[in-house]
């Protein structure tokens, strides 16, 4: 049976779709009314709906620009820090052996060890905004936090009573470690997809805030409000756009997480396993 | 042609010095009052972290130049217009061929009590000397002072002595770096200088230096009771003196010129012609060796577009030469029109259509980006793709040296002599555009042969017109130096960085000035 | 216990080859960056040969590793102020900040969380996560720019910069903390009072809880004894990842509000490749981060039953 979806999923949908959509079609669309360029921080106006930048640029046509880069960077992020983070928690965590456990978790230590800005900092002088290899950096930085994530949880379903059970039983390996303990710990894994998602997109925004990410020239939404910075009362929308467009997303990714990660607790609290 | 012998000058041209350059965007004229003593002066420059040294011949980032100033004085220092005004030097002369130069020093003190003398000038340029030592930046300047053979001729009167003409000695000597400490001085954790306050702390954690005032400063004493100097980044250095933090704040950028000479929250002050800002093309390599090439470019700069936007119009065009507004500037030569059709045409005749280089850019400098995207735009409409390539900022300008072949370039105030010798003679340690001219070296040392002003002007002028055509440095305006006085702080004037009146804090006052 | 600290001390060796290797590697060196615009090929000779940087790499990570071991962790290349000396300063403020926030956050979300957790679905819950999600969605940094433009340059309520103080001025003058910590609190008290919840609502549904339900015990003994803690475990890990994300969000306040803390003095000693700093706070960081996680171990092994079995 086909259900409508709820009027708080519609609204997360479409939160998370006017980032989205502005970053897959934006630039195709960008600038296609073509207005000259302006003076600097120039009043909204007929040829500049949002005003201009520092530059003069149409701040429509640039946040319009803006999204693709941001929004690429943070997904393949996000996925490979939990391809890496991922298998080398559960790894630890079924592992027979505890060498190997520490093995694998002691190395990752010294990642977590250094707050992700900071390595993206230090990482930043190679970096030069090189999309693909900043995606790495941040996989690395983001990958043993989720990996310190599915270990306690996968150790948590592993000291269940279930699992002794099944031990009992005398289930397969693989039933209980991938089935049962792969499951269980990806429900909080999962339920922490949403903030993944944006810790990364803030880790993006922030570096590129900072200078240490994109080309001071590109029209990322981070670097257009670091740029525009002192703009902001003259132009107050060359900063508020892009801020607004990275908000939505961060709100709509939150409530789409909410409500599509939540509907299954919801029906399991009590419910037998 | 005997050199003119240039009248002792005494310090009633050094009062004359504080002349008020227009500062632009100040509140309507307002009756002078007179100036209050007492109070703690707050100002905030641009800082540079642990780089910061109170070693004045060493300075790095522009609070350094700040806090010296306020420490100490040099013989010499920098009208707006780039001429020398006598500080600890009460006038000058030279011998005709300008090898043997006489300073006479004035009746001064340095803050322990001990008067200052011949040997402490001598010591002092004997330490930016030191070939020993590294990170002075006086150096340059004193390339051709024979150390060995100058002398004290008495307490007050010091001789020095040159291994080639220098005309423009009193300028050089108001240079970077140039104070004078007193003689034997080697650690600067505690530093005694001259200069109207003296040190009372520094926290390199705060990055916060505290003076107090010198009562007995040749000057006169300060109105300020104590000087507090330090140091934030752009928008915090904005904000500091917008909300009350700072009585001062240095090195702004032009968009808060607009917004705030238009609020009127603090008093903008804007000194004209403070900084070069250019492009460098390299001509000693392809394709700007080629000199249609690079005067097709010179034509494809759209330059008001440029100061309107990346300067937000607190500036003037340039013409592709250092020094708009300064002695010996060529004034003379048309303006470089923007045109790019000629541009194209050019561009045919050199058989370079459809060039493509690459610009190699960083946030090293204010509005260095910025204008390169802006140059990138405006380099289509003449058929020239420009690839922009954000490079590392840290090492920018010592990468610039020797990579790429089209590089942003901005060089401060001083005097338009030091900027041909440290930027673009054969010999220089900074010639980014590797321009090298045998006949433009040549014209230089004649230049610096010769005692009549009129004469060394016009060799200076033709000097110019031969660069400008085939030196790779595309100017395309001059930046005006913007600051903001808190509306309690009265006196200030308007003046580019590097000179007399720049981060000026003995003749400023807290209380209303009206 | 002492295998851990032995893993903590080999991390640590780990930790500084690897950011040493990274800042040898990066281009130019302290010289370069020393002379600025003023560069000069004979000036940067000489200061190499004064900073030793003409030495191979491995000899002056051997000099920087000895000098570590009698507990010097260099001079600065720049400013040639000892490290240690230079950390000592910039930590205190951000201490300060982080210490502040902490005190403000971990209270606050752990109530709000809770609450949230427990009555999922209701009114409390539902305003709770919609003022979570949404302070959450500013960026930190337009948080901080917005303040400053509005509350400290328009109103004037509040300084719009810690310009000068360091961290006793902090401590003295609460009023250059307000706004600091206010841009700090948006984002780790929306981030971890949705962990609480989470953790509250996972405890809810275990059996043992349910089976506690089904006993017919009171519902506040049940809450306390059983939910909470286990609600503590993901929390406690959480609140380690707050602390250490709140490094970069330190980051992003201490160039906002001009506060001369570690993070920004980080940066600019990346900025000017000076190694023997970069080296030393970084150490610094890693040494207190693997603190705080392993406190947060601690803790989770005294409440998550498998993991006090391994403990």
């Amino acid at each position: 049976m086909t259900r409508w979806p709820s009027p708080r999923r519609l609204l997360a949908l479409g939160m998370t779709l006017v980032p989205v959509l502005t970053a897959v079609l934006g630039p195709a669309l960008a600038g296609l009314p073509h207005a000259p360029p302006g003076g600097p921080y120039a009043p909204s106006g007929p040829h500049h709906l949002l005003g201009t930048d520092g530059l003069g640029r149409d701040v429509l046509t640039t946040t319009l620009q803006g999204g693709r880069s941001i929004l690429l960077l943070t997904l393949t992020a996000t996925l490979l820090a939990y391809l890496l983070g991922g298998l080398a928690g559960l790894a630890a965590a079924t592992g027979a052996n505890r060498l190997v456990e520490q093995l694998l978790l002691r190395p990752l230590d010294v990642v977590v060890a250094i707050p992700a800005l900071l390595l993206v900092s230090v990482a930043a002088v190679w970096l030069r905004g090189e999309a693909s290899a900043m995606a790495l950096v941040i996989a690395f930085a983001y990958a043993p936090r989720i990996a310190r994530i599915v270990h306690a949880a996968a150790l948590d379903a592993a000291g269940r009573g279930a699992v002794e059970a099944m031990r009992q039983q005398r289930e397969s390996w693989a039933c209980i470690h991938l089935g049962y303990i792969g499951r269980a710990a990806l429900r909080p894994v999962v339920a922490d997809l949403d903030t993944r998602i944006v810790g990364v997109l803030y880790l993006v925004a922030s570096a590129n805030f900072l200078g240490l990410g994109f080309g001071p020239g590109s029209p990322d939404w981070a670097v257009t409000i670091a740029r525009n910075e002192s703009g902001l009362l003259l132009q107050p929308w060359s900063v508020l756009a892009p801020a607004t467009m990275i908000a939505l997303l961060v709100v709509g990714v939150n409530l789409l997480g909410d409500d599509v990660l939540h509907r299954p607790r919801t029906a399991r609290v009590g419910a037998p396993r | 042609m005997p050199l003119s012998r240039r009248a002792l000058l005494t310090g009633a041209a050094a009062a004359a010095g504080v002349v008020v350059v227009g500062a632009c965007g100040a509140p309507p004229d307002t009756p002078p009052a007179a100036p209050r003593h007492g109070g703690r002066l707050r100002a905030v420059f641009q800082g540079g972290g642990s780089k910061e040294t109170l070693d004045p011949h060493a300075p790095r980032p522009w609070v350094d130049q700040a806090r010296h100033k306020a420490l100490f004085d040099k013989l010499t220092e920098l009208g707006d217009d780039m001429t020398p005004v006598p500080r600890l030097a009460l006038g000058w002369q030279a011998n005709p061929d300008a090898t043997v130069w006489r300073f006479t020093l004035r009746e001064a003190r340095f803050h322990d009590g001990r008067p200052v003398t011949a040997d402490d000038v001598l010591a002092s340029y004997a330490r930016i000397l030191d070939s020993a030592a590294a990170g002075r930046r006086g150096t340059q300047l004193l390339g051709e002072l024979d150390l060995a053979n100058s002398r004290a001729l008495d307490p007050r009167t010091v001789e020095l002595r040159l291994r080639a003409p220098v005309v423009e000695l009193p300028t050089r000597l108001a240079g970077t770096g140039m104070a004078i400490i007193p003689a034997g001085t080697g650690d600067f954790g505690r530093p005694v200088g001259s200069g109207p306050f003296r040190f009372e702390s520094f926290d390199a954690g705060t990055s916060s230096m505290l003076a107090t005032r010198f009562d007995e400063h040749w000057e006169g004493a300060p109105y300020a009771d104590q000087l507090e100097i330090l140091s934030a980044g752009l928008q915090a250095r904005g904000n500091a003196v917008l909300g009350g933090q700072a009585h001062y704040a240095d090195d702004l950028d032009p968009t808060f010129a607009r917004i705030h000479e238009a609020d009127g929250a603090v008093r903008v002050i804007r000194a004209p012609h403070s900084g070069m800002q250019a492009f460098a093309a390299k001509v000693d390599r392809p394709p700007f060796d080629n000199p249609d090439v690079l005067g097709a470019l010179a034509l494809t700069i759209d330059r008001q577009r440029l100061v309107d936007v990346v300067l937000a119009g607190k500036g003037e065009i340039g013409n592709d030469l250092f020094g708009k507004g300064y002695q010996y500037y060529a004034d003379d030569l048309p303006q470089r029109p923007h045109d790019p059709d000629q541009a194209r045409w050019l561009l045919r005749r050199a058989g370079a259509e459809n060039l493509r280089v690459t610009l190699n850019t960083a946030d090293a400098g204010t509005g260095f980006v910025e204008a390169a995207t802006l140059l990138a735009e405006q380099a289509r409409a003449a058929g020239i793709t420009i690839d922009l390539a954000t490079v590392d900022k840290d090492t920018y300008f010592a990468d610039i040296l020797d990579n790429g072949v089209l590089v942003n370039e901005s060089v401060g105030a001083m005097p338009i002599p030091n900027h041909a010798s440290t930027h673009l003679l054969s010999s220089a340690a900074q010639n980014v555009s590797r321009y090298r001219s045998p006949e433009f070296d040549a014209a230089y040392r004649n230049a610096q042969a010769t005692g009549d002003t009129g004469r060394r002007t016009a060799i200076y002028h033709d000097m110019q017109r031969r660069f400008r055509d085939t030196g790779g440095l595309l100017v395309w305006g001059h930046s005006d130096w913007i600051g903001a006085t808190a509306p309690a702080l009265s006196g200030a004037v308007a003046a580019p960085a590097n000179t007399l009146n720049w981060a000026r804090f003995d003749r400023v006052w807290i209380g209303a000035g009206a | 216990m002492c295998a851990r600290l032995g893993w903590a001390v080999g991390q640590l060796s780990c930790l500084a080859l690897l950011v040493f290797l990274g800042t040898a590697a990066l281009s130019g060196d302290a010289a370069v960056t020393l002379l600025g615009d003023g560069y000069d090929p004979g000036q940067a000779a000489r200061l190499r040969a004064r900073l030793q940087l003409d030495d191979p790499v491995w000899t002056r990570f051997g000099r920087w590793l000895a000098d570590l071991c009698r507990g010097d962790l260099g001079r600065s290349l720049v400013g040639g102020e000892p490290v240690g000396t230079v950390i000592a300063h910039a930590a205190a403020p951000t201490l300060v900040l982080a210490g502040a926030t902490l005190l403000v956050v971990v209270p606050l979300a752990g109530t709000l969380g809770f609450a949230a957790g427990v009555r999922e679905g209701s009114a409390l819950d539902r305003v709770l996560t919609t003022v979570t999600v949404a302070l959450y969605a500013v960026p930190d940094f337009v948080v901080a720019l917005l303040v400053v433009a509005l509350v400290s340059v328009r109103l004037r309520l509040l300084p719009p910069t810690a310009l000068g103080a360091d961290g006793a001025t902090l401590l003295t003058r609460p009023e250059l903390l307000v706004l600091p910590v206010l841009v700090l609190c948006c984002q780790s008290t929306s981030s971890l009072s949705r962990q609480v919840r989470a953790g509250a609502l996972d405890a809810l549904g275990t059996g043992y809880v349910a089976q506690a339900v089904r006993l017919g015990l009171p519902r506040w003994r049940v809450l306390l004894r059983h939910v909470a803690p286990n609600a503590v475990a993901p929390a406690v890990q959480s609140t380690a990842r707050v602390i250490s994300s709140l490094v970069g969000g330190v980051l992003v306040v201490e160039v906002v509000f001009a506060v001369p803390g570690l993070a920004s003095e980080l940066i600019s000693a990346v900025a000017a490749r000076d190694v023997p700093t970069v080296q030393g706070i970084t150490l610094v960081l890693g040494a207190a981060v693997l603190l705080v996680n392993l406190a947060a171990d601690l803790v989770v092994a005294r409440v998550v039953p498998r993991a006090r079995e391994r403990a």
